[in-house]
């Protein structure tokens, strides 16, 4: 590893609507090393190397390659300059061959091509990468680690001399990551690598340098050698007085009536290659309970959530609800039951954003209080939003206003209202606060912890330590879609959690 | 007190300003206005009452068409079928009145419920085959075209008590009976749309279909509902052309899809769903109708018009995208 600088950022900001996704990162990245950038989601990790590659393009800011500044607007640019980004998911054209898929962005259009002289190059490159596949066979027929070294084989073929990697496929096993990382490891003696991660053990075992980023801004950047996996884990993490609200705990009286929900050896079949599986969860719900789940990136928070909603295919365990098993096979059914699940995704599956506060609020349950199930009772639909506004104090112009226009942390608030109007007995929260301002969280989290003096049982999936600390009182931590440990959340400490995270 | 005269002029101007730039249907009525206008100026029949009527005959079947496509549109699918579901009512009517002896009121109730058992067709296709409404609707496109033939032969299909339909053209108060229909049928739809739960249901759709399914509504039939309302929609286009025609011929709605699609997106109806006011398809409908109408008066070639109004849907099209863009 030289000390040369091969590519460099200063002051990059993108923004997206409504939030800051890289408020000005200064970042370097020396020839031949491997650069990790580390964070949680939503940290701005994935945006800065699409910066980098010319899928979004920087809002301010500059790049420098070999210290010269360069304007990267599409990913062509990129690849000019000799930038290329390995994706998560494995992109890679399944109907094609693996010569065809290593060249793909080298045909051109007036000419043939000679497929023996394609053959013969693709051996060359599959060589690098440690692949002994036939060049011919389609890549569909690969399996996904192989799928992957074509990643990188396409990278080489390009010519690329800074290779972006946005986290290793989740698919490859412990031997196959091995495997990849010893090719990163040849490849670098030329090659200089940005590799993001939620893995903290991939970073201390590839990496020579390690960029924590934080809310789209860069916590630091240091050697390996300077740092230990405790302080990235707590970089990341961050904390915020600011945004602390702690809740007084209840009574352990709670646990002296039965659970109100009891989930028995859960273990659930990914239907698609980002999600965690399930394996062989068990726990208990009490009425008045909020339990926290916490884990990192990739744990099995999310798909722990929709589980319990018929949103991942269950195969094997029981959920039983008030001693009776019951079968959920979608939100429909979980609602007759009364369990709700508010979603990450606010704008994927929480909200309608061209319809107003009061249409989403009563969408679920327009039908009950319309005459015949048909015509609709604007005035009780205005005075049930009213209710809710005022209630969980949604800042807002007029019920009347477009969702879309609202703000994260208001559009969290018309997702609680449209469950609580549900009158559901279990609400499971997924990451709430993700990715709204401060002000907003401390609200969130006071409207959360105030729903079990009203008898309900909350499921909070956070991975934010600080917030599963104040408002649980009782943690489960998941890794890999296995739980862990259960723990009280009496004197418990932050530091006890970081270290089962790892 | 001049000076509050001319803040109020600079309000009211500004107001004008906002609701140009915010309100939906702002680009189609400013359009429509000045279509209208450049007609008056360029053809001095066109301002007419007959030819006014004229326009209106021509108007009703492509408006009926343009209800249901939206009610389609708005939740974000497509529905290539409204001609030749148009078609297949019309002529179908026709058989069984003229060689079935089935007296006219019936048979144009059997005509309805081909419409509506068309669109449910579609609907159930879509959702219980899980088909994209693209391929499915194209196929009854084919299909319903393919039986109007086989019911006609080829030829028209006349006489019976088909002639007893020509009292929706025939004049009450100064105007055919059909166009008379048009006063209920605004606020109706307007209803539809905003009153009821089903009109908000297909908004909601057409907005973020997986939310909504998250929220435990069930979609599939708010879909199957909605495609089947469209398909009566259809069947009274059919009912109307008949009424003028009086004769059941095979060609009714024939690339009558097109005009359908054309409609919604003139009148400010976004392809992607969730988007467009219950007005847009009655405007966008006259506009539509009102070019046709230009073009046949100035006397250009007919073939023209299919030119012109691609020409018209582009620019439409762009505009109506370049809004989005700017609201987002």
């Amino acid at each position: 590893m030289s000390s040369r600088i091969v590519l460099s950022t200063r002051r990059l900001v993108k923004r997206f609507p409504g939030v800051i996704a890289l408020k000005g990162i200064d970042f370097d990245l020396r020839e031949g090393e491997v650069h990790a950038i580390v964070g949680q989601n939503g940290a701005g990790k994935s945006t800065f190397v699409k910066v980098l590659n010319g899928i979004f393009k920087a809002d301010e800011g500059e790049i420098f390659v070999y210290g010269k500044k360069v304007e990267i607007r599409e990913p062509r640019d990129a690849k000019k300059y000799g930038i290329t980004l390995i994706h998560q998911e494995v992109m890679v054209i399944p109907n094609l061959s693996v010569a065809e898929n290593i060249f793909i962005s080298h045909f051109k259009l007036n000419k043939g091509i000679d497929k023996k002289y394609l053959i013969d190059e693709a051996k060359k490159y599959l060589e690098l990468v440690g692949l002994r596949v036939n060049p011919a066979t389609k890549v569909k027929d690969l399996r996904v680690i192989e799928q992957q070294l074509v990643q990188f084989a396409r990278a080489l073929a390009e010519n690329s001399r800074i290779i972006c990697v946005d986290e290793l496929t989740s698919a490859l096993n412990p031997l196959e990551t091995k495997r990849v990382f010893s090719i990163i490891e040849e490849l670098k003696k030329e090659k200089s690598f940005i590799f993001i991660t939620h893995r903290i053990e991939e970073v201390f075992q590839i990496a020579d340098r390690v960029t924590v980023l934080r809310d789209g801004m860069k916590i630091f950047t240091k050697s390996i050698t300077e740092t230990s996996p405790n302080e990235v884990v707590s970089a990341m993490l961050g904390r915020d007085p600011g945004e602390l609200y702690v809740r007084k705990k209840r009574s352990q009286e709670i646990y002296s009536s039965k659970p109100i929900l009891r989930v028995i050896n859960l273990t659930t079949a990914p239907s698609k290659a980002t999600e965690v599986q399930l394996k062989d969860i068990s726990f208990d719900l009490y009425r008045g309970e909020i339990l926290g789940v916490t884990g990192l990136l990739g744990a099995g928070k999310s798909e722990l959530g929709q589980a319990l909603v018929g949103m991942q295919k269950i195969v094997s365990g029981k959920i039983i609800l008030e001693d009776r098993e019951i079968i959920i096979k979608n939100p429909n059914d979980a609602m007759r039951y009364g369990i709700f699940y508010l979603p990450e995704d606010r704008r994927k599956l929480g909200v309608v954003p061209l319809l107003n506060i009061a249409e989403n609020i009563v969408l679920p349950k327009v039908i009950d209080i319309s005459k015949w199930g048909i015509l609709r009772n604007i005035r009780m639909e205005n005075k049930i939003a009213e209710t809710w506004i005022r209630m969980l104090n949604i800042s807002t112009p007029s019920i009347k206003f477009r969702v879309g226009n609202l703000s994260g942390g208001t559009q969290q608030k018309v997702i609680v209202a449209k469950a609580l109007e549900l009158r559901p007995r279990i609400l499971i929260f997924d990451e709430p606060t993700f990715g709204i301002d401060i002000g907003a969280k401390a609200e969130i989290r006071r409207i959360i912890s105030n729903l079990p003096l009203q008898g309900l049982s909350i499921i909070l999936l956070s991975s934010d330590i600080d917030e599963v600390l104040s408002l649980s009182d009782r943690v489960i931590v998941l890794s890999d879609g296995r739980i862990v440990k259960v723990m009280n959340n009496i004197n418990l400490k932050r530091e006890d959690i970081i270290e089962l995270l790892r | 007190m001049a000076k509050l005269r001319v803040s109020s002029i600079r309000d009211a101007l500004l107001a004008l300003k906002t609701f140009l730039a915010s309100h939906e249907l702002a680009g189609p009525i400013v359009s429509l206005l000045i279509l209208f206008i450049a007609s008056t100026i360029v053809s001095p029949r066109f301002i007419t009452f007959n030819n006014q009527v004229a326009v209106l005959l021509m108007y009703l079947p492509i408006t009926f068409l343009a209800l249901g496509e939206a009610l389609i549109i708005l939740m974000g699918s497509i529905d290539l079928s409204p001609g030749s579901i148009m078609g297949l009512v019309a002529v179908a009517t026709s058989y069984i009145v003229v060689y079935m002896k089935i007296p006219l009121g019936i048979a144009v109730t059997l005509g309805l419920g081909i419409g509506i058992l068309s669109g449910l067709l579609n609907g159930l296709l879509i959702t219980k085959a899980k088909l994209p409404s693209f391929v499915v609707t194209l196929a009854m496109l084919l299909a319903a075209r393919g039986l109007t033939f086989i019911i006609t032969g080829g030829y028209s299909i006349t006489g019976g008590e088909l002639p007893k339909l020509g009292i929706l053209v025939k004049q009450y108060f100064m105007l055919p009976l059909m166009v008379w229909f048009l006063i209920p049928l605004i606020p109706a739809y307007y209803f539809l749309l905003k009153r009821t739960t089903l009109g908000l249901y297909i908004y909601a759709i057409g907005g973020n279909e997986e939310a909504v399914r998250a929220s435990g509504v069930n979609a599939d039939l708010i879909k199957i509902i909605a495609f089947s309302l469209a398909g009566l929609f259809y069947a009274i286009s059919g009912i109307l052309v008949l009424g003028q025609l009086q004769s059941g011929w095979a060609n009714i709605g024939y690339g009558y899809e097109l005009n359908a699609i054309a409609a919604c997106v003139l009148g400010g109806i976004s392809l992607a769903g969730g988007s467009g006011s219950p007005f847009s398809p009655f405007i966008g409908a006259y506009i539509l109708t009102l070019i046709q109408d230009i073009l046949i008066l100035l006397g250009i070639n007919p073939y023209y018009h299919w030119v012109v109004t691609g020409v018209v849907l582009v620019v439409a099209g762009a505009a109506l995208t370049r809004g989005v863009r700017f609201s987002k």
